[in-house]
């Protein structure tokens, strides 16, 4: 088996590589459309639904909270005893920024403005 | 050597293996609730319908992708690849054919965790790229339900690792050469479980994605191709959460040692792995049937008051054993 420690950073990216390529050439067997009108309406199943600003996301705060504190416990929970900085510095960058680009995505559509 | 390490990653025991044990999952599961309901379940894709889940994908790969007007474009077509890039990347660090994973380091424990984390942010994100109503209603589930069940999760995965005193996967195997970590921390096994059917969205915590309340739930709006692949996730997810349970309760592929022959060996260890990743898939399958689905706020509370406590005193008894 391997032993080769690049290979705990190029496993994940070729996998996330073959998925994509797999992904995209899926995309052309089948149609895909967009455009306007019913069709392209979210589907509320007949229901009078309220309109989408009017649901709090203050859940989502939370949320992005929780799992900042989880995952920097973590990484500190496992760096206690390592004996280089590299791995703890590694996965303190690689999920503290995974988690950052999704809460700026949250912030910037709007998902953590309160109504 | 390239090659070799492109081979296990992509093909076998990595990516391609896995995906296969998630069709071979759905089918089980399909057949044991459908057993267990007085039916008959998949009969029609190959002999018993066993190919019934790998039609599903590709009918659902050949459809027509309705993007909604409202849909944030981008999340919503390359969401889906993420989402599956999460557990797809948790199968290179789970040991197959011995103690050892194709990939392996001392923190990869840690990054399972954060993949599963991941994994339920990515699902977040879809249920809110797609605009509709249902998915709004589903992701406030999922995500009270998804801060109930990720400490004893946690918790859950620490306490192997304790037992064992490495935050590798392969380390903690390695470590049940000896005796498998779920006669010592019996709890912990239990609790994994009842937070992997909550991580799964599968009975009774089917509460984010419940069809009868809220149609599709954070999956309503996808069609097609994306449906496709987060219904695959949702299989592969069932495959390395199982191999995850098997890995740190249960020996992973270890066992009895039978033949000098190392390949004979490796063999064997193969057959110990699928007979014991089996077991839990039928054990999940079983559970899941047998439930009805709770409300939210009791799955909360179960989580909240009885098992995220449990969890802790399983980890504070292993501490004093390992003291």
């Amino acid at each position: 088996m391997i032993a080769f420690d690049i290979m705990v950073v190029a496993g994940p990216v070729l996998i996330i590589v073959a998925d994509l390529i797999i992904y995209i050439l899926m995309g052309r067997m089948g149609k895909r459309s967009t455009g306007t009108g019913n069709k392209f309406q979210s589907f509320t199943g007949g229901e009078e639904a309220a309109p989408r600003g009017k649901y709090g996301s203050e859940l989502f705060v939370f949320a992005a909270l929780f799992m900042v504190a989880e995952t920097f416990v973590l990484l500190l929970s496992g760096s206690f005893a390592a004996p280089s900085y590299f791995y703890p510095l590694l996965f303190l960058a690689g999920g503290s920024g995974v988690i950052l680009i999704v809460t700026w995505w949250l912030m910037i559509v709007g998902g953590l403005r309160p109504k | 050597m390239i090659g070799t390490e492109l081979f296990e990653i992509l093909l076998f025991p990595g990516l391609t293996f896995f995906v296969w044990i998630g069709f071979i999952f759905d089918w089980l599961d399909r057949k044991t609730q459908a057993r267990m309901q007085g039916r008959r379940g998949p009969i029609m894709a190959g002999r018993y319908g066993y190919l019934q889940p790998v039609a599903d994908f590709f009918k659902l790969t050949s459809k027509e992708e309705i993007i909604p007007e409202v849909a944030d474009k981008f999340v919503f077509l390359f969401g889906p690849p993420l989402f599956f890039a999460a557990p797809a990347i948790g199968t290179i660090f789970i040991p197959v054919l011995g103690a050892q994973a194709i990939v392996s380091n001392d923190y990869d424990l840690l990054f399972v965790l954060f993949i599963l984390a991941f994994s339920a942010l990515m699902a977040t994100m879809l249920g809110y790229a797609g605009g509709g109503r249902w998915a709004i209603i589903s992701i406030g589930r999922l995500v009270v339900q998804y801060t109930g069940y990720e400490i004893p999760l946690v918790v859950a995965l620490v306490t192997p690792a304790l037992l064992a005193r490495s935050l590798s996967i392969s380390g903690i195997v390695s470590a049940q050469q000896g005796m498998w970590f779920i006669v010592l921390a019996p709890v912990s096994f239990i609790v994994f479980i009842i937070s992997a059917l909550a991580e799964l969205e599968k009975p009774p915590f089917d509460i984010p994605s419940a069809k009868t309340e809220i149609v599709g739930g954070w999956m309503t709006e996808f069609s097609g191709r994306p449906l496709a692949y987060i219904k695959l996730t949702k299989d592969l997810s069932y495959a390395f959460l199982s191999a995850l349970a098997v890995s740190l309760f249960l020996g992973g592929p270890l066992g009895p040692v039978l033949f000098a022959n190392p390949i004979l060996q490796t063999v064997l260890y193969f057959i110990y792995f699928i007979v014991k990743l089996f077991a839990v898939g039928f054990l999940i399958f079983t559970i899941k049937t047998a439930l009805a689905r709770v409300k939210i706020d009791q799955a909360a509370r179960l989580f909240w008051m009885l098992i995220t406590p449990l969890s802790l005193i399983q980890l504070g008894i292993v501490m004093v054993l390992r003291w």
